[in-house]
């Protein structure tokens, strides 16, 4: 039988740690990806994934409910980048490195896929990732909560404490932003072929 | 006909975007639409993001693909087994992901490994209604005994039980005014515990000492064959230096014969 996760919260609530596995089970990997994609830095995400399970465990007993449980872990989550991002003092960082490894590009190749398809995969990877890294924090958030999470306008205005608009007018700049770098970093692609 | 300016009343930039990710009011979108029929600028604008959000659909870290193997088989059980149990690639990915197992099941893996360190150790936990035993293997290998042996045992570990308790009894009595001195002072019961444990330690640490050596002589052979692969491969480039230079020297000294054959016939 599954189970919802708001009966799982319930379940947890009353002591059932295993109920509280299947809830990190559910969630671990889309508030990783978010961390990840928000602060740009794998052990950090990992890190920041830890605690907000950690601090939703603590903070459990006080879960009256009035948000999904989703939202309410996507929002310690972005709290937690949040406080990341302020106590680095810097933008997200872009990890990939500026030499390609080709046996690591070998072996991470898909069957049908070329050498020089999975080098351009990752150019473009890559290429994201920097201009992800150029934009403003709440940009980078409402893309990352649109894009890779599916949240509506009205979820993410929840989520962040802002208006409809605003979100939409994140959305919009920080689009804008990515066209533009995207499309510096194809030209300096093309130039380098 | 198209505008080559929008001349859109709302706010262009959120009915773009609500138009792009098909979310918001429906009477909104469709009446963006309806000018997106006759506008190339906002058409063009919606184009190019689309072409962004493309571009972002794309973007799959490396970091999202090395999560631990729980994640991808919610059936995998999140604690050490999982992890004690993988081989490969993926075992490294359980290694880094331990610390982030919460704690209630760090502590179920600590007995677990508790457990596999006593099995090795050969000591012999139980807990039971009689709480919790400990004693080593080696102070008396097992032992398979008859039916009435094992009863003429029983009684015996009784009586021997009973012995115990009323000695235990009868020295905390007697201890009670010195306490602090009476624990200080091991008996020796203790003092053969202490003795096996000591020696446990020693045993531990003699081994890990030897796999530490053994550590540092691959460190140190591997870093010999690096040294002696850049040696040769700096060694094969300065012969090509080498014999770079030497053309070019040749060639230098031609040159100059030449001129000097120049210079004497105009003289």
């Amino acid at each position: 039988m599954t189970w919802t996760d708001e009966e799982l919260v319930a379940r947890s609530i009353r002591g059932d740690a295993e109920s509280f596995n299947e809830l990190i089970l559910r969630w671990e990997r889309p508030i990783f990806a978010l961390a990840y994609r928000t602060i740009g830095r794998e052990e950090d995400a990992r890190d920041v994934c830890q605690e907000t399970f950690l601090r939703a465990f603590r903070a459990l007993p006080a879960f009256r409910g009035q948000s999904k449980f989703s939202s309410w872990l996507y929002r310690i989550a972005l709290n937690l980048c949040r406080d990341w991002m302020r106590r680095e003092r810097r933008s997200p960082v872009v990890q990939a490195p500026e030499n390609v490894d080709l046996l690591e590009l070998a072996a991470a190749a898909e069957p049908s896929e070329s050498i020089e398809d999975l080098v351009e995969r990752k150019d473009r990877t890559r290429s994201v990732e920097r201009a992800m890294a150029l934009l403003s924090e709440e940009q980078r958030t409402a893309i990352v909560l649109k894009e890779y999470h599916g949240l509506t306008f009205q979820e993410i205005a929840d989520l962040l404490g802002c208006p409809l608009s605003t979100v939409k007018t994140r959305l919009y700049q920080g689009l804008t932003v990515l066209r533009r770098e995207l499309v510096k970093s194809e030209k300096t692609m093309v130039g380098r072929l | 006909m198209s505008d080559i300016f929008c001349t859109y009343s709302g706010r262009r930039d959120e009915a773009i975007i609500a138009y792009l990710y098909e979310d918001g009011p429906a009477l909104e979108r469709s009446a963006f639409e309806s000018h997106l029929a006759g506008c190339d600028a906002c058409r063009e604008e919606v184009e190019s993001l689309r072409a962004v959000r493309g571009q972002l659909a794309q973007w799959a870290p490396a970091a999202l693909g090395r999560l631990p193997a729980s994640v991808a088989d919610p059936t995998v059980a999140f604690d050490d087994r999982a992890i004690a149990g993988r081989s490969g690639p993926g075992a490294e990915a359980g290694r880094s992901w331990r610390h982030e197992i919460p704690v209630w099941a760090q502590a179920v893996a600590a007995v677990l490994v508790l457990g596999v360190a006593a099995g090795v150790a050969n000591l012999n936990i139980r807990y039971d209604q009689n709480g919790l035993s400990l004693r080593t293997g080696w102070m008396s290998p097992p032992v398979t005994v008859s039916a009435p042996a094992a009863a003429a045992q029983t009684s015996l570990w009784q009586a021997d039980l009973t012995r115990v308790e009323d000695e235990l009894r009868a020295e905390m009595r007697a201890s009670q005014p010195q306490t602090v001195s009476a624990a200080a002072r091991p008996a020796p019961a203790d003092a053969e515990t202490m003795r096996r444990v000591r020696a446990l330690i020693e045993a531990s640490e003699t081994r890990q000492e030897n796999e530490l050596a053994l550590r540092i002589a691959q460190v140190v052979r591997d870093v010999q064959t690096q040294r002696a692969a850049d040696l040769t491969k700096i060694d094969r480039t300065l012969g090509v230096i080498q014999s770079n230079t030497g053309f070019e020297v040749a060639r230098q000294r031609e040159m100059l014969q030449t001129l000097a054959v120049r210079v004497s016939q105009t003289r």
